[in-house]
């Protein structure tokens, strides 16, 4: 693997995505969203409380969160919801990016003159699954922080510790990643069968429907995941990705690409 | 891994490539010299895309060998890559990017240095006179000037050979003039061409040799070599009747004549030299009775000869 070859991929992928309006528009609208509307939320619920059977339940889950007032306790659970939100970034970001960027070199037919270069085909593949990948990651991380500042100058301490413990901290920075290179290894995948990006992401996005779970089961009270939880579905995801990967790799074959993308 | 010095550039033995059960091309035996400029010429679904991607080591051969420079395309597929330069089908350029940007870009990926690089962008953008419109998206550019930023491109790192597949499809005729010059000029700088087209007057004026290819290499010679291994030139004599058999007869009879038809109120005579036979075909022909309107050479076009290499039956009216 050339750096130089890998730095070239990087800068006109970058280069090309900045251009893409449609792109950045997926890129920076949700994020700005979901740094504000958990903090919204959780100012929304006010004073009110959780119903004693749905509070008994988040307690047994959260004991650390024993010591909260009624309404902390509300906030702290609504907030607890917007964790799995954060996953989307790096699970549709990357989507996006990976399957504009494959579909749109097939389309274009700009990957023959690519691969009459003394490019490898795995040096082309890993360029593009990391400028797919950085992006959505980067989003995650740069929106919690700033999420997780804001609610620490708005809410105080007690809402501060909800959003910046192990379980968040798994969640953002270790599950996170592994969804994007999930998300990264569906675009590859489903680009090479595919001509239209919409579609693709369609397809791709079956990636999420884990993370809707989640959020699913957080909702009812049912399972509220913490660091250990989410270490685990990171592991998951990382072994299903890497199989994954392999099926991407022998798709994104410069022999494949010619003679079988359509 | 060095260049050889040997005058052949490109040598292909017994080379063959499968797509699942069907061959697209087989049992190919090919030399290309340093500086020659070669004809790939086939009808859709010859092989002639095949055969220009396994020769740029784009895709491995599935029988015989290919090299390039010397360097084998199986055993130094990137060593290949980096001596050789395609123009693809499609122009293939980032449209959201500038003609620039697009050079750099593939700049880089030959393994150019800055200097280097800035160096030949603006000598190839000058050349095909796009250096005004650098900066401009290639999505922006007409058909002929994305043609011409794609041939820079295939250009950029100097290649010793150069494979122009359909260089001028699609293109109007000015962009076509445009590419075709462009084309001249690589002939004149002594580059060894590969020219991948369905254009026949085109492969006429620009290659040095021409190859028939349908699913392998049927036949390969200079323009003139093609039409002169196949009758060559012609005698067309235009008469007030049809002609009688007796007449074709009298025709078949002159000596230096190869060939006789019968076309209507034609006779098509075919000779190795027709100004040599001329004189005497007319001077029998009136003897015979024949009432001659006009007598013309006619000259072989390779479309004609194409055709009758393909199997095809041309018209009559081809190339008068």
């Amino acid at each position: 693997m050339r750096s130089w070859i890998l730095a070239t991929i990087l800068r006109r992928e970058f280069a090309e995505t900045i251009r893409n309006r449609l792109l950045m528009s997926t890129i920076l609208i949700p994020p700005m969203i979901l740094t504000i509307a958990p903090l919204a939320l959780a100012g929304a619920v006010g004073e009110r409380a959780l119903p004693a059977q749905l509070a008994i339940s988040v307690l047994a889950q959260r004991p650390e969160w024993g010591g909260f007032s009624s309404s902390e306790l509300a906030g702290a659970f609504a907030v607890q919801q917007f964790l799995v939100f954060f996953l989307l970034m790096p699970a549709y970001i990357p989507l996006s990016i990976a399957t504009f960027s494959i579909i749109g070199e097939k389309q274009a037919r700009t990957l023959e003159p690519v691969l009459a270069t003394p490019i490898r085909t795995v040096e082309l593949l890993t360029g593009k699954a990391i400028a797919a990948l950085v992006p959505g990651v980067l989003a995650g991380w740069v929106t919690y922080v700033v999420f997780v500042a804001l609610a620490s100058v708005v809410y105080g301490p007690h809402l501060f510790g909800v959003v910046s413990d192990a379980s968040w901290l798994v969640g953002v920075f270790v599950l996170g990643p592994a969804v994007g290179l999930s998300s990264v290894v569906a675009g590859v995948i489903v680009s090479s069968r595919v001509n239209d990006p919409r579609v693709a992401q369609q397809i791709g996005g079956i990636v999420i429907v884990p993370i809707i779970a989640v959020t699913l089961l957080q909702a009812t009270g049912t399972v509220l995941v913490g660091a250990v939880g989410f270490l685990v579905f990171a592991g998951v995801v990382l072994a299903v990705s890497l199989v994954g990967l392999r099926i991407g790799v022998a798709l994104f074959d410069r022999e494949a690409i010619l003679t079988r993308w359509r | 891994m060095t260049a050889t010095t040997d005058p052949v550039m490109l040598r292909a033995t017994g080379l063959g490539r499968r797509f699942g059960t069907l061959w697209a091309i087989r049992g190919m035996d090919l030399e290309v010299l340093r500086g020659e400029v070669l004809g790939l010429l086939g009808p859709n679904g010859a092989g002639k895309t095949t055969t220009v991607r396994v020769l740029t080591a784009l895709i491995a051969p599935s029988e015989g060998r290919a090299t390039v420079d010397g360097l084998d395309v199986t055993e130094h597929p990137e060593e290949v890559r980096a001596r050789v330069g395609l123009l693809t089908e499609t122009p293939g350029l980032y449209d959201k990017l500038s003609a620039t940007a697009n050079l750099e870009f593939f700049g880089r990926l030959y393994g150019l240095d800055s200097e280097t690089r800035a160096t030949r962008i603006e000598r190839y953008l000058r050349l095909f006179s796009l250096w005004e419109r650098r900066d401009d998206v290639a999505g922006n550019f007409s058909k002929g000037m994305k043609q011409k930023l794609a041939i820079a491109r295939a250009l950029l790192h100097e290649p010793a050979v150069v494979f122009l597949d359909e260089p001028t499809a699609a293109l109007d005729l000015e962009a076509a003039y445009i590419v075709r010059e462009a084309i001249e000029a690589m002939r004149r700088s002594g580059r060894t061409i590969i020219l991948a087209t369905h254009n026949l007057d085109e492969a006429d004026r620009l290659c040095d040799r021409v190859a028939f290819v349908r699913g392998g290499l049927l036949r390969i010679d200079s323009p003139r070599g093609l039409r002169e291994s196949l009758g060559g030139h012609r005698v067309e004599v235009t008469l007030t009747t049809p002609p009688s058999e007796a007449l074709v007869g009298v025709a078949r009879s002159v000596s230096g004549v190869l060939t006789v038809e019968n076309a209507d109120r034609r006779l098509l005579v075919g000779a190795a030299r027709p100004s040599e036979i001329t004189p005497a075909l007319v001077r029998a022909l009136v003897a015979a009775g024949a009432e001659i309107v006009e007598v013309r050479e006619r000259v072989r076009t390779l479309e004609q000869v194409y055709f009758e290499v393909m199997g095809v039956k041309p018209d009559r009216d081809e190339g008068a």
